[in-house]
């Protein structure tokens, strides 16, 4: 695979379908499968003190601790067009359709949700006390998580969760300079 | 059911989280780059509220008021909320990992979000039932995330207007969120009560 095939020329970019993108590092190659981390992104954008407040937890690796949920974030690529030109600490762009991000985030949050407040209505109005609603309720949610693991696998099947390759990240490309592009 | 339609209406548009409480405004400036993001925090911060909002009621009735402590009330409902986050962080892992590789960036975020507590004080002030709490709370983040999806859109628009180098970034979106909130203004013409 020649460098030029891992780097789409900018015009390229455009001809895909809009995506959320980020930056990710490569930390482990095994054979046609890639393990990527993702950079870290900061909540507030780039406030001044954002150095300062993230540096140290970044460092510590333990419970709770910006490491341990990047870790906990790592994922695979199969075969990203040629998996044998990457090496770790690369760093390179990935990205999800807005669409599947979408449809994520409704599956996730939604379908519990609603699943919830309609069986808490439901039994309000069948009982009337608050105490079987917030039975009901916890029910409904129940039921609502196990509805979003069935349509999470169905999304899976379909390859909308997972984020694909687009290309090498330059040198001076961050998390920032990615939402300033898009 | 009227007036839980005019309570929900009222939550959402007339006392907006944001435009009319200024609740959440970190959320609201630093996630609103792109419609797509805005809406994953929106839904993921409305999960979360609605989430909190019914533990918190069976706290605060069941433990605070019974046993006179409504003293803890803010620091319970801290910990109340971390606990939301971590619940739906870990629950979103278990039931799918692809999902909380997606969205999992999201949660961390909302255990600081000041719109989730200060929802929840407000439904101890509202003095309501259980399913009227936990409807109120979820109409407050449905109007939460409206004004982010809204806010976020009209950032999209703005990268592509000229802006005067002065007004540029920052400032011209507080201006924006400003006119935002004198648009919503309106709805206080509704009579909700």
């Amino acid at each position: 695979m020649s460098r030029d095939a891992l780097n789409p020329s900018p015009a390229s970019r455009h001809l895909s379908p809009p995506s959320v993108e980020g930056i990710a590092r490569v930390v482990r190659v095994s054979g046609d499968q890639v393990w990527l981390e993702p950079e870290q992104t900061t909540s507030c954008g780039h406030c001044a003190s954002s150095a300062s407040c993230a540096a140290g937890a970044r460092a510590a690796a333990g419970i709770g601790t910006v490491t341990s949920r990047l870790q906990a974030r790592r994922f695979v690529l199969d075969n990203p067009q040629g998996s044998s030109g990457f090496h770790e600490g690369e760093r390179v762009v990935v990205g999800v359709s807005e669409r599947s991000l979408f449809s994520a985030a409704l599956t996730a949050y939604g379908l519990p949700l609603v699943f919830a407040l309609a069986a808490g209505s439901v039994t309000q109005a069948v009982y009337g006390a608050d105490l079987t609603t917030m039975l009901g309720m916890a029910g409904g949610l129940f039921l609502g998580l196990l509805a979003a693991r069935l349509k999470a696998r169905r999304l899976a099947a379909r390859g909308e969760l997972s984020p694909r390759f687009l290309r090498r990240a330059s040198p001076d490309e961050t998390c920032g300079t990615l939402e300033e592009r898009s | 059911m009227k007036e839980f339609a005019l309570m929900m209406i009222g939550a959402a548009l007339v006392n907006n989280v944001i435009l009319a409480r200024f609740l959440g405004l970190c959320s609201f400036m630093g996630v609103t780059t792109r419609v797509d993001t805005a809406a994953g925090m929106g839904l993921a911060t409305t999960f979360v509220i609605t989430v909190s909002s019914m533990a918190d009621w069976a706290v605060q009735t069941y433990l605070l008021n019974a046993y006179g402590l409504g003293f803890l009330r803010t620091v319970t409902f801290i910990l109340v909320i971390a606990s939301a986050v971590q619940f739906t962080e870990m629950t979103i892992k278990k039931v799918s990992p692809s999902l909380f590789q997606m969205l999992g960036i999201y949660l961390p975020l909302i255990t600081t979000n000041c719109a989730v507590l200060g929802v929840a004080l407000l439904l101890v002030e509202g003095r309501m039932g259980f399913l009227a709490s936990t409807m109120f709370a979820f109409a407050s983040s449905v109007g939460y995330s409206l004004v982010m999806i809204i806010f976020a859109g009209l950032r999209e628009r703005l990268v592509l207007a000229n802006v005067p180098r002065l007004f540029a970034g920052p400032p011209i979106a507080f201006i924006v969120a400003g006119m935002l909130a004198m648009a919503f203004m309106g709805f206080s013409g509704i009579a909700t009560s």
